[in-house]
């Protein structure tokens, strides 16, 4: 077998050369990144075109000669290079060297248990003079099936080396590497393959020719009649019952995601407010530790919490994605789906949407159509992600603070409302902006597996990464800009403050319990004052007349104002303006919230203006970032303007409802 | 329904579960069609019915592709004869 070479130059490589790794959907491509490339891969934008693509750092080298630093790219699994479908178009980008970079080799992946028409893709990089190296993956269970392999005549056909891997194991692993440093160093150069001419028939021709000389044991594939295979397939594609166990799935997924997640974020709740109460009291008052304990400690921490949610999702996701499970539930999907002009391949965007719409709007690439892209961009930011929990949390508490179960169906209920939104707002753009029907689904079934944990796991941190590095500093810098407005500028105390502190001095050594409520009362009415004079109150009192209708004051006209950057800081700014205590305890800030008055003294949180923001919440686009990768995905600022335009509006037409239909029906 | 002794063309919505087929003719957008073939679904080529109804989960070579009824509706194929028939 070629992997046996001589040794290979001795120059030292430099720059890092890229490499691209490519193959099939379902061929274990991703495994194998994960396996060459460890847990360092980032999702990066590739040069030269404009797909985010995973890319990674590994070392080649044998003992006794140079090493070499590859960067790897891992391609979207494609059949063809020369197909009109988004990952043909970014592969064969990369593979032209669109950014001025060409790759000196690639790595194959191919399925050992489907060379024919995995081969086809080969035939096609021997066209483009591309030097590569096989991986003849999932050779195990080619292996349990009878295949036997005449390795070194495969090799001769393709001119490239052919290694057999089990990516999964980990099994040839090694060996591939060491294919792979011969390539790119130059030391194996490529042999001359029996070559195909360029068009599919005779490509397949010679695929099946190859397959027979080198192949043992072909015919007993697919000759196989698995009838357990069959009725899973059956069972799970089947119009009820299909769609019975997809509840049931979805159901546990989140139930899994809050129960599992909670205890990472009390964790990361207390750590931040035990790490803003040591600052307190080591730094001395002033500006400097106002801004590190409230801006940055609060930025930092509002940030982090969603993490574990994130993580948890993606995970999960991952692990279901990879027992062939979603696949069978996206035609489930498609059959709803396509009621509302909504493709299938929307059904992994809009269920990652329900974490955060950024990786769900990017996750939209892989859609065909260009209209029934669009329009899944268009109403992805509708499903509830986990920046509105927060807010959820908070207003169905407030709602039904009596019944836990009432809350929680509520909370429901808002998961509910963003979906039909969602589902109607792409109805109709399919009959107005986006005309036409989607595209009906064709897609691969990837065979039943037990899924990897390693590749979910390695999925959850890159995404949590993602979000941290994009979404993260939004929210950081927020934070930074909520504190400075609502702190500044400086407003002298109010008299009745003065009196009350004056007071207090006076009652200080005959009764020190009553002086010290007495100081309180006038901490809270300075503090008040200093809200309202403050910029941050300048500008509530300013868009105020814009949220009376929905019942709301300017301390909750601000809280909403400033969460159309980031729904997230809802909850953070609320505190801010109702003021948190010193020690920063999570049960006190959400006690102080509701129970906090209005300048007439009425309370701030009626049933019904809870109501009417709990719903404004679930429907408003109030996420900067999203708006953005909006932007960056469709090339136009029409689609993300239009977007804020339609969901505010929705929005606030929604609220405008509630609050007003519950005061008609008596409820205030 | 399907003719059993096979040979006549029909759509591929109308074979019954563990019919073997060969493709005859694509009635599709260019888009749709080049997705299939480069699946492996290309004219000429032998697949065999492994869930009718919707989706139809086809089986070409030893890869399952699930097709939504519409597309399995302008798929044109010639039945392979029932085992048994003449």
């Amino acid at each position: 077998m070629s992997v046996l070479s001589p040794a290979p130059r001795a120059a030292a490589l430099a720059a890092p050369k890229r490499v691209l790794l490519v193959g099939n959907p379902n061929t274990g491509k991703t495994t194998l990144f994960n396996r060459l490339c460890g847990l360092r891969a980032k999702t990066a934008n590739f040069p030269g075109t404009t797909t985010d693509l995973r890319q990674g750092r590994m070392q080649v080298g044998r003992p006794g000669g140079a090493s070499a630093t590859l960067e790897i790219v891992d391609l979207p699994g494609l059949y063809s290079l020369e197909l009109d479908l988004p990952e043909s178009r970014v592969a064969a980008q990369a593979f032209a060297g669109a950014d001025g970079v060409a790759p000196p080799a690639a790595v194959v992946v191919l399925d050992a248990t489907n060379l024919n028409r995995h081969l086809m893709l080969v035939g096609e990089l021997v066209a483009r003079r591309v030097p590569f190296v096989v991986a003849l993956n999932m050779i195990d269970l080619a292996r349990r099936r009878g295949l036997t392999f005449d390795l070194g005549r495969l090799a001769r056909a393709l001119g490239a080396p052919v290694v057999p891997v089990a990516a999964r194991s980990g099994e040839g692993v090694a060996a591939l590497i060491a294919a792979l440093a011969d390539i790119v160093s130059g030391a194996a150069p490529p042999g001359v393959a029996e070559m195909p001419r360029a068009t599919d028939e005779p490509l397949e021709q010679w695929a099946e020719r190859i397959v027979v000389a080198s192949v043992g044991g072909a015919r007993a594939v697919g000759a196989e009649t698995d009838t357990m295979l069959d009725r899973l397939d059956e069972t799970f594609t089947h119009p009820i019952v299909g769609l019975v166990i997809f509840h049931a799935v979805m159901a546990l997924l989140f139930w899994t995601i809050f129960a599992l997640a909670t205890v990472p974020m009390d964790l990361i709740e207390t750590i931040f407010a035990d790490l803003g109460g040591i600052l307190e009291a080591r730094l001395p008052g002033g500006a400097v530790r106002d801004l590190l304990v409230g801006g940055l400690i609060g930025g930092v921490s509002g940030t982090i919490v969603f993490l574990p949610q994130i993580c948890l999702l993606f995970f999960l996701i991952t692990l279901l994605e990879d027992t062939g499970y979603l696949a069978r539930a996206a035609f489930v999907m498609d059959r709803l789906l396509y009621r509302f002009g909504l493709p299938g391949y929307a059904f992994v965007p809009l269920l990652s949407s329900h974490a955060c719409a950024i990786p769900g709007i990017l996750s939209t690439r892989l859609i065909p159509d260009r209209h029934d892209r669009f329009a899944t961009i268009l109403v992805a930011p509708f499903m509830s992600c986990s920046a509105r929990l927060p807010v959820y949390v908070l207003l169905t508490s407030f709602l039904f603070p009596a019944s836990p179960a009432l809350a929680g169906l509520a909370f429901t209920g808002c998961y509910l409302l963003g979906a039909v939104a969602a589902m109607g707002s792409a109805l109709l753009a399919r009959r107005t902006i986006l005309p036409g029907k989607s595209r009906p689904m064709v897609l691969e079934l990837p065979s039943y597996k037990w899924p990897s944990l390693r590749v979910a796991f390695a999925n959850a941190l890159e995404q949590g990464w993602a979000f941290l590095t994009t979404v993260g500093t939004v929210i950081l810098a927020l934070s930074f800009v909520m504190w400075w407005l609502s702190a500044y500028p400086k407003a002298a105390p109010p008299a009745a403050a003065v009196a009350l502190a004056a007071q207090a001095q006076e009652l200080a050594p005959s009764d020190p319990q009553a002086a010290a409520s007495l100081v309180e009362e006038s901490d809270r009415l300075a503090l008040r004052h200093q809200q309202e004079e403050s910029f941050a109150g300048r500008l509530g009192r300013a868009v105020e007349p814009a949220f009376a209708p929905l019942g709301y004051d300017w301390r909750l006209s601000i809280g909403v104002l400033t969460s159309f950057a980031a729904r997230e800081v809802f909850v953070s700014t609320l505190a801010v303006l109702v003021g948190a205590p010193e020690d920063g305890d999570e049960a006190g800030v959400l006690e102080r919230i509701q129970s906090a008055t209005r300048d007439d003294g009425t309370p701030m949180f009626t049933t019904a203006t809870a109501l009417s923001l709990l719903v404004f919440f679930v429907l408003a686009m109030q996420c900067m970032s999203t708006l953005v990768t909006v932007r960056r995905e469709t090339r136009q600022w029409r689609w993300p303007l239009l977007q804020f335009a339609w969901m505010s509006g929705l929005a606030w037409c929604g609220a405008f409802l509630a609050y007003h239909g519950l005061h008609a029906l008596g409820i205030s | 329904m399907a003719d059993l002794r096979g040979g006549a063309t029909v759509r591929l919505s109308e074979l019954a579960i563990g019919r073997a087929a060969r493709l005859h003719a694509v009635v599709l957008e260019p888009g749709e069609a080049c997705l299939l073939s480069a699946m492996g679904l290309v004219t000429g080529s032998r697949l065999v019915v492994r869930v009718a109804g919707d989706p139809c989960i086809v089986e070409v070579r030893s890869t399952r592709i699930g097709l939504a009824r519409s597309v399995a509706d302008r798929l044109q194929v010639v039945a392979e004869a029932v085992r048994g028939e003449p």
